[in-house]
């Protein structure tokens, strides 16, 4: 080689004559390579609204709140109801609890802080006007859904609803402790504000008929719930309370326990609420079922709080007869045991033989609702003679849609604003727009084998705050602090979105990723070890064979 | 201002490391490591050094660390012992070959199996031939002083160098130490000016493949360098004695001048051999002690003006190596050979495995050196059931079979 001609010529060491980068291109020594992958995390996944939650919480890590908020509104117009009364789904399926052995990430305490945080921001339409008119009935969770994202898209929305206002089981059947009316009024005003024309005091089938309301509008979106209490087989039944319109009737200020001693038969969502509003006003409550806690259809923490509240349950109790004597009502309850399966997958109650009286004041049906249809014509039925409903909301009416818990039965606020939100998606499609929101392509949803929790801040779940209650009905709980909120944040892996944690960038041992706004693999020198996938904290990463995306 | 503790020599290492502003210390921090990397984790934790600790799995992964950041300009120090610095072999040979000044203490001890903690050169001696300067401290205050005057040595020939400190009898024991006024250290030991400049906008690689063409030179300008590191501690060494107050040489000569007997020992053992020399004086001996301090690079000119013209030299060896002799006797040997009036060398094999190198283990062999006619490879001193003696010709091994010739 030139110049290398005598010792003195020599370097002490071996060093490249040309700069590596235009010599050694070990990207060609790689049969995979690592690609930064937007996957969809467990929590997106276990939320019927589908929000995409690592996202989010990377905007509001960045301080983003508006993003945030936008993003969030794609998928659930009512962050700051769902953030307080959604048995939150995510949850369940958080990778840091599989993974890590911990508590999952508060995803619910942190949408209730991002609600209350950006609660002044207005909402704002986004399409140009389309002159289509579209009526809503019902101005629950599920109608309200439908008529923001319908307002948004520029239609003329008119929503539909039989009480003073709209609101429906957020507004009669939540009660005041877990979420307060005026946050149920504030969305209310928010939706009128965008131009939802809310039209209260009347109702289907009294004030007009499907048929008018396919006459004057483009499409129908009816979400009327399920308010129609279950009957039971209980002889003696007329003395029970209906647990609903005492619910309604708490939260109008007019609820009255009747009595010392209370009774609340069902152990659901509905019955714990009775169970808990009757402890406020003052009664002693025992909630009576048929099966064991393990069978409840309550939400776990709400079980939890009506323990705390000191509620007392019975299980394996089903009541036969209730008899008024003198004073107070005689229930008859047969004792149960556990059987085979029912078609719920529960196990089927049944008699022991051995029967007990308890004595009570007040009885209060907590036994499950179902859907009031008598409105919809027969044409609209299936073979059993409920409202034949698609996904979509789309029914054998192709103007008429349905959905929340009218078709589904009773649900939950997050399943109708689903509802709603997919039923607002068709009649969009349906009347030739589809400018609505962009649907991500479905992607696979990370597993808890693959994260890496390793390097993430261990520290205890936050949880929204239990508060003095200063009165009956005051709001039990306090939104997290921003302080609290972002260190919660921080615990997120952030399952299959990257958030330019940079970990990638720390590991790779060939200083194959180049940091530009995020990392961006340089495959010149990329050796496709897999590193940077494995060490990823959310896994936001996936190894491609290298003969899928190059001739290699 | 200087000041005067009493420590041991691991401490006195660590507060080596401490006084050179080492930059970077990596260091496998379980056994066999010393109190030296945990004085020094405790020095970096509480801000007093200045320096980035990192802990590693293995002697490899220190050196490896070392390797790394010394090629990235920073001072580099780690410590190990015994089977660490064995662990480390590989990346000793890489930290020469890249020409990176590390400096490290190896606290010496006997090698595994059998496990043994104790006093032995075999550790340090193995690595001999990998290209590293090598220093035989005698005393806690050499533990410390050797790592300055190895530095300033080191990153003039761009040369790694360790200093070897015996285990226990010096890593282990207190004795008083003055800690250097850290302006004048600074003064002796300026910041580090490495070799070349890594600049990650301009990446190249770094002793990658050399072909048969290149090679030969390359490892030929390691040679001249650490030919050169020869006179270089002579000079630091004068320096030292300028600046901090004493002056180092390779060699140290004790009661030499009319010596017709020299022996020759290194490390912290010939504390007990100078005290021999000095009883044997009075029985009016006229012996002298050589202490050989650098052992790489060795002096072999110094060592050859030193022994020429002696009646017999003794060298002692805390080592042995299996099928030749003891390794410093080697080395004498091998510098005397051919001169003109070369004395014969006799090797002495002693404390092997930490075994106790007395005062009268000094009596013994200068006793036998004055009576024995012949010169031997290795004379083994103090073993059980047998009096100094060479290795043994007559002991029974187990033989094959003898050999069937295949027609």
């Amino acid at each position: 080689m030139n110049g290398l001609g005598h010792v003195d010529d020599y370097p002490e060491i071996p060093v490249s004559l040309a700069p590596t980068s235009a010599l050694l291109k070990t990207g060609a020594w790689r049969s995979v390579r690592p690609v930064v992958a937007k996957r969809t995390a467990p929590c997106t996944a276990g939320c019927p609204a589908a929000i995409d939650i690592p996202a989010y919480f990377d905007e509001i890590r960045r301080g983003e709140l508006e993003s945030a908020l936008d993003r969030f509104l794609r998928r659930n117009p009512f962050p700051r109801i769902t953030g307080r009364v959604c048995p939150h789904f995510c949850e369940q399926g958080c990778s840091l609890a599989v993974a890590a052995d911990e508590e999952p990430v508060s995803i619910r305490s942190i949408e209730r802080w991002l609600g209350d945080e950006t609660a002044d921001r207005p909402h704002v339409v986004e399409a140009e006007p389309t002159s289509k008119r579209i009526a809503i009935v019902g101005g629950g969770p599920a109608g309200m859904a439908a008529s923001f994202y319908l307002r948004r898209s520029g239609h003329e929305v008119t929503l539909f609803e039989r009480r003073d206002h709209a609101g429906g089981v957020m507004r009669y059947g939540i009660p005041e402790y877990r979420l307060p009316q005026e946050i149920v009024d504030h969305e209310v005003d928010r939706l009128a504000e965008m131009g939802v024309e809310i039209r209260t005091g009347v109702s289907l089938g009294d004030d007009f008929s499907l048929e008018d309301l396919e006459a004057d509008y483009a499409a129908v979106f009816v979400a009327t719930g399920a308010g129609k209490q279950r009957r039971s087989d209980i002889k003696g039944e007329s003395l029970l309370e209906p647990g609903l319109p005492f619910l309604e009737a708490a939260k109008r200020g007019e609820g009255t326990a009747l009595g010392d001693r209370c009774a609340v038969i069902g152990a659901g969502n509905t019955a714990m609420d009775v169970a808990r509003t009757l402890r406020r006003l003052g009664a002693h409550v025992t909630v009576i079922y048929r099966r064991t806690k393990d069978e409840m259809t309550a939400i776990e923490e709400e079980y939890e709080r009506a323990l705390a509240d000191r509620v007392k349950f019975e299980w394996l109790m089903s009541p036969r007869e209730v008899k008024k004597a003198r004073n107070e009502l005689r229930l008859i309850l047969d004792h149960m045991r556990l059987g085979e399966p029912d078609e719920s997958g529960r196990p089927h109650p049944e008699p022991t033989g051995v029967s007990s009286e308890l004595r009570f004041d007040s009885i209060f049906a907590a036994v499950g609702e179902i859907a009031e249809i008598g409105t919809f014509p027969e044409r609209m039925r299936d073979d059993q003679g409920w409202v034949d409903v698609g996904a979509d909301g789309s029914t054998r009416d192709p103007k008429v849609f349905a959905g929340g818990d009218l078709a589904t039965g009773p649900a939950t606020v997050v399943q109708a604003i689903a509802a709603g939100r997919a039923a607002a998606q068709a009649i969009d499609d349906q009347l030739g727009f589809s400018h609505l929101w962009p649907e991500e392509e479905p992607v696979d949803t990370v597993k808890p084998a693959e994260v890496n929790p390793t390097y993430m801040p261990h520290h205890d779940r936050a949880d929204d705050h239990e508060v003095e209650v200063v009165t009956q009905f005051a709001e039990e709980t306090a939104t997290l602090s921003d302080a609290e909120a972002a260190e919660e944040t921080d615990r997120c892996l952030s399952c299959g979105y990257c958030n330019n944690c940079g970990t990638c960038f720390v590991f790779c041992p060939d200083a194959a990723i180049i940091w530009e706004d995020g990392p961006r693999i340089d495959h010149e020198f990329c050796k496709g070890c897999g590193i940077c996938v494995v060490e990823c904290p959310g896994h936001a990463m996936v190894l491609v064979n290298e003969r899928e995306v190059s001739n290699v | 201002m200087s000041e005067r503790l009493l420590l041991t020599g691991n401490h006195a290492a660590a507060y080596g490391a401490m006084l050179a502003r080492a930059e970077v210390i990596s260091a496998y921090p379980i056994t066999p490591q010393t109190m030296i990397v945990e004085l020094l984790s405790e020095m970096t934790a509480s801000g007093r050094l200045p320096a980035k600790f990192i802990t590693v799995e293995s002697e490899h992964s220190a050196m490896a660390a070392c390797v790394g950041a010394s090629a990235a300009g920073a001072r580099t120090y780690t410590a190990t012992s015994g089977q660490g610095l064995a662990l480390m072999h590989e990346m000793l040979h890489w930290a020469v070959g890249a020409r990176l000044p590390i400096v490290l203490t190896n606290v010496s001890r006997a090698m595994a199996p059998g496990w043994s903690i104790w006093s032995d050169q075999s550790d340090i001696l193995s690595q001999r031939d990998v290209g590293w300067m090598m220093l035989f401290a005698e005393s806690v205050q050499e533990a410390q002083d050797f790592i300055l005057w190895t530095y300033r040595v080191a990153e003039q020939v761009f040369l790694p160098g360790m200093v070897g400190m015996d285990a226990f009898i010096l890593s282990h024991t207190a004795e008083p130490l003055i800690v250097h006024d850290q302006e004048a250290v600074d003064a002796y030991l300026p910041k580090f000016d490495p070799l070349y400049d890594l600049d990650p906008a301009e990446p190249r690689a770094y002793g990658g493949l050399v072909n048969r063409d290149h090679y030969f030179e390359m490892r030929y300008k390691i040679y001249e360098n650490m030919d050169r590191a020869g006179q270089l501690l002579v000079e630091a060494g004068e320096e030292f004695g300028e600046v901090l107050g004493h002056r180092y040489t390779p060699l140290e000569g004790f009661m030499l001048d009319d010596a017709d007997y020299v022996i020759v020992s290194a490390g912290a053992m010939t504390s007990n051999i100078r005290q021999a020399v000095r009883d044997l004086r009075e029985e009016g001996m006229k012996v002298g002690l050589l202490r050989v301090i650098a052992f790489r690079p060795f002096p072999v000119d110094e060592v050859r003006r030193i022994l020429t013209g002696r009646t017999k030299v003794a060298v002692l060896d805390r080592n042995m190596s299996a099928g030749h002799s003891g390794i410093f006797a080697q080395e004498i040997r091998s510098a005397m050979l051919g001169q003109p009036d070369a004395p014969p060398i006799y090797g002495y094999v002693v404390g092997i495995g930490g075994r106790d190198v007395r005062v009268e283990t000094g009596h013994q062999v200068l006793h036998d050196l004055l009576t024995r006619e012949e010169p031997e490879l290795a004379l083994f001193v103090g073993l059980k059931g047998l009096p100094i003696g060479p290795v043994r010709k007559d002991f029974e091994i187990k033989p094959l079979a003898p050999l069937e010739v295949m027609q």
